[in-house]
């Protein structure tokens, strides 16, 4: 993102006229979705991209500023959703209640899974966060009468708001959209923050940030953390979205598509993740693949995004849009630096 | 007592194929610097072209031989094509190595279907020792392992082949500098592992049903194993997959059965964090993340 506001030639602090331009367009794209007539199968489809989307955010934000990848976070959408489901049957807590539970619990709990992150770095420790997310998934299918054991738990509809009913599928599209977009803006703010700088100063030399007086452990804990609370956001929506959730939607694979999905978006600009979710979700629909051809083309994909462009899709249209202004505009040399 | 004695004689041979595939992780990850998670579809292929062979009339362990020069060709094709080009940036490969799991379990899935598959018992037959019955096969699988961790350990420990791998793995340019050709070494490696996860999946499809989903329960029992160990380290992935198939044999008859996946995992996360360089030593694998 601050290679943008270089791209966009002004040296002003704030978002270059190129963001500006590129937000409208998302926000528009976002909200207008509906007006196209989509139908049943498509709003449901733009639903479910709309919280996986939050979801990679999270993913993206730890891997793409900390440098802490995981393949274990559909595991922490699986804590948001089951804090949620058993709020909603234990307790008889709504949405609106439960909705700050779960994205506290699944920050938490994300914290507590970091805490290996500070002894371990690299493969040692994403294959920590899958064990968890396999411990998770087998702990969830024997947990009785709690957690409603393999066959899972029903949570009922989102309560109203603002004179709003969530049951008609639009209205539940705008409120995965609000919380898209809050969250997009918060990732934003969060990368361009001091704290950005800081968690990218300590993915690039953890032991120089030690040096210079930064708190390494606590910084990589806090972003975590941060990845969690957007991972039970996405959970929480996942389960009053489905209204029924079990053990087998946050297990190991589910967490590595995610995982997929980051990579094939980009991590590390911001329309990387809703890039990843939205190519993901629905290129398989529109070719009308059939499940297991979309699967191996969605391998296919991934394998050739790494080889080709290993910046994620959303860094290689980034290049082709700088590679276009460079053409229209040959007094601006610095344009075409590669991404942060 | 002979309970006991008939459970451990039993975790011998799962332990066995959960070795075979824990070599082949150690070695890939320890010494080649790959992280490769499709592993686990490398057996899975490997049993599954043992049971099209074994269907369609060959003899078993000529269909064995078959798997592993199968998985082998495999192996070479992956690491030319992809791996190659992440070898400085090993996530990227890991990453990548999913999406190829990916792939290859839906091909799989495409080509045959999902349904397990089975092969009949390719030696029959059952001794009594002591009171203990030893299924003829399992301690044809259990010889076969102790054959292929002898073989690679003395070859990566004494031969001069080994020693040129080892001092690759130290130092990648003083090694390229004394005229090792590392990159092939690498190559080698890869090929040599992926042999033995071909060699696993045949004596895993001579034990137990196949699905194309085997292969992700596998990996991880692999990776497991090689970590519990230490990273390169063969006697170490021995133990491993002992201390795996132990944890799992006495857990299915005293433990609580349900739980006996998580077993295997708490124990992989608490080495991870107490040792990271596991029980008995090991490098720690590729250095950037």
């Amino acid at each position: 993102m601050q290679t943008i506001k270089r791209s966009g030639g002004g040296e002003h602090w704030g978002p270059s006229r190129a963001e500006v331009v590129a937000a409208v367009i998302i926000v528009g794209l976002l909200l207008g979705f509906p007006l196209l007539h989509p139908g049943y199968r498509f709003l449901s489809l733009a639903i479910t991209t709309g919280f996986t989307a939050i979801a990679l955010y999270g993913l993206a934000f730890q891997f793409g500023q900390a440098g802490i990848m995981s393949v274990g976070h559909a595991g922490l959408m699986g804590i948001g959703a089951y804090t949620a489901g058993i709020l909603a049957v234990k307790c008889g807590i709504g949405f609106w209640p439960a909705l700050p539970c779960s994205a506290l619990a699944a920050a938490l709990v994300a914290g507590l899974i970091g805490l290996p992150s500070l002894r371990v770095s690299g493969q040692h420790y994403i294959i920590i966060t899958f064990c968890f997310c396999a411990l998770l998934a087998i702990a969830l299918t024997n947990g009785g009468g709690l957690t409603g054991g393999a066959s899972g738990l029903d949570v009922g509809p989102i309560g109203p708001a603002f004179g709003l009913n969530f049951n008609k599928l639009l209205n539940a599209y705008y409120l995965v959209v609000a919380a898209l977009l809050t969250c997009l803006l918060a990732n934003h703010l969060l990368v361009n923050s001091p704290y950005g700088r800081t968690l990218r100063a300590i993915r690039e030399n953890e032991r120089l940030s030690r040096a210079i007086g930064i708190n390494t452990n606590l910084h990589k804990i806090g972003a975590l953390m941060v990845s969690g609370l957007f991972a039970g956001v996405a959970g929480i929506l996942q389960a009053y979205y489905l209204r029924h959730i079990s053990p087998g939607l946050y297990g190991p694979f589910p967490s590595l598509y995610l995982a997929l999905m980051v990579m094939l978006g980009g991590s590390r600009l911001l329309y990387g993740p809703l890039t990843g979710a939205v190519i993901v979700s629905f290129l398989p629909e529109l070719l009308q693949l059939n499940p297991i051809d979309s699967r191996i083309a969605y391998g296919v994909g991934l394998l050739l995004v790494i080889l080709l462009l290993p910046g994620g899709v959303s860094a290689g249209l980034l290049g082709v849009y700088r590679w276009a202004m460079s053409k229209t505009q040959p007094s601006n040399p610095r344009g075409r630096r590669g991404h942060a | 007592m002979q309970i006991l004695i008939q459970q451990l004689v039993n975790s011998l041979s799962v332990a066995s194929v959960t070795i075979l595939i824990g070599i082949g992780i150690t070695l890939i990850f320890g010494l080649a610097g790959i992280v490769n998670f499709a592993h686990g579809e490398f057996l899975m292929i490997g049993g599954m072209a043992t049971w099209f062979l074994v269907t369609s009339g060959w003899n078993f362990f000529a269909a064995l031989a078959a798997a592993m020069v199968l998985v082998g060709v495999l192996g070479f094709v992956v690491e030319r094509g992809l791996f190659r080009f992440t070898l400085d940036r090993p996530m990227n490969g890991f990453i990548m190595s999913i999406g190829l799991s990916v792939i290859l379990q839906h091909v799989v899935i495409r080509v045959f279907n999902e349904v397990q598959k089975t092969i009949p018992d390719p030696v029959g037959g059952v001794w009594v020792i002591g009171g203990v019955d030893v299924i003829a096969m399992r301690a044809v699988v259990v010889g076969l392992t102790a054959v292929v961790v002898a073989v690679t350990y003395f070859g990566i420990s004494r031969s001069r082949y080994g020693m040129a791998l080892r001092a690759s793995i130290a130092d990648p340019d003083t090694a390229a500098l004394m005229g090792i050709p590392v990159r092939r070494y690498v190559t080698g490696v890869f090929v040599y592992g992926s042999v033995l996860a071909g060699l696993g999946g045949a004596l895993m499809i001579a034990l137990f049903p196949i699905t194309p989903f085997t292969g992700s329960v596998v990996i991880i029992r692999g990776f497991a194993v090689s970590l519990i160990g230490g990273l390169g380290n063969v006697g170490g992935a021995v133990l491993g997959g002992l201390i795996l198939g132990l944890v799992d044999g006495l857990s299915a008859e005293y433990g609580f059965p349900e739980w006996t996946d998580a077993y295997s995992l708490v124990v992989m996360i608490v080495i991870l964090i107490v040792r990271p360089q596991g029980l008995l030593g090991g490098t720690l694998g590729p250095r950037a993340t």
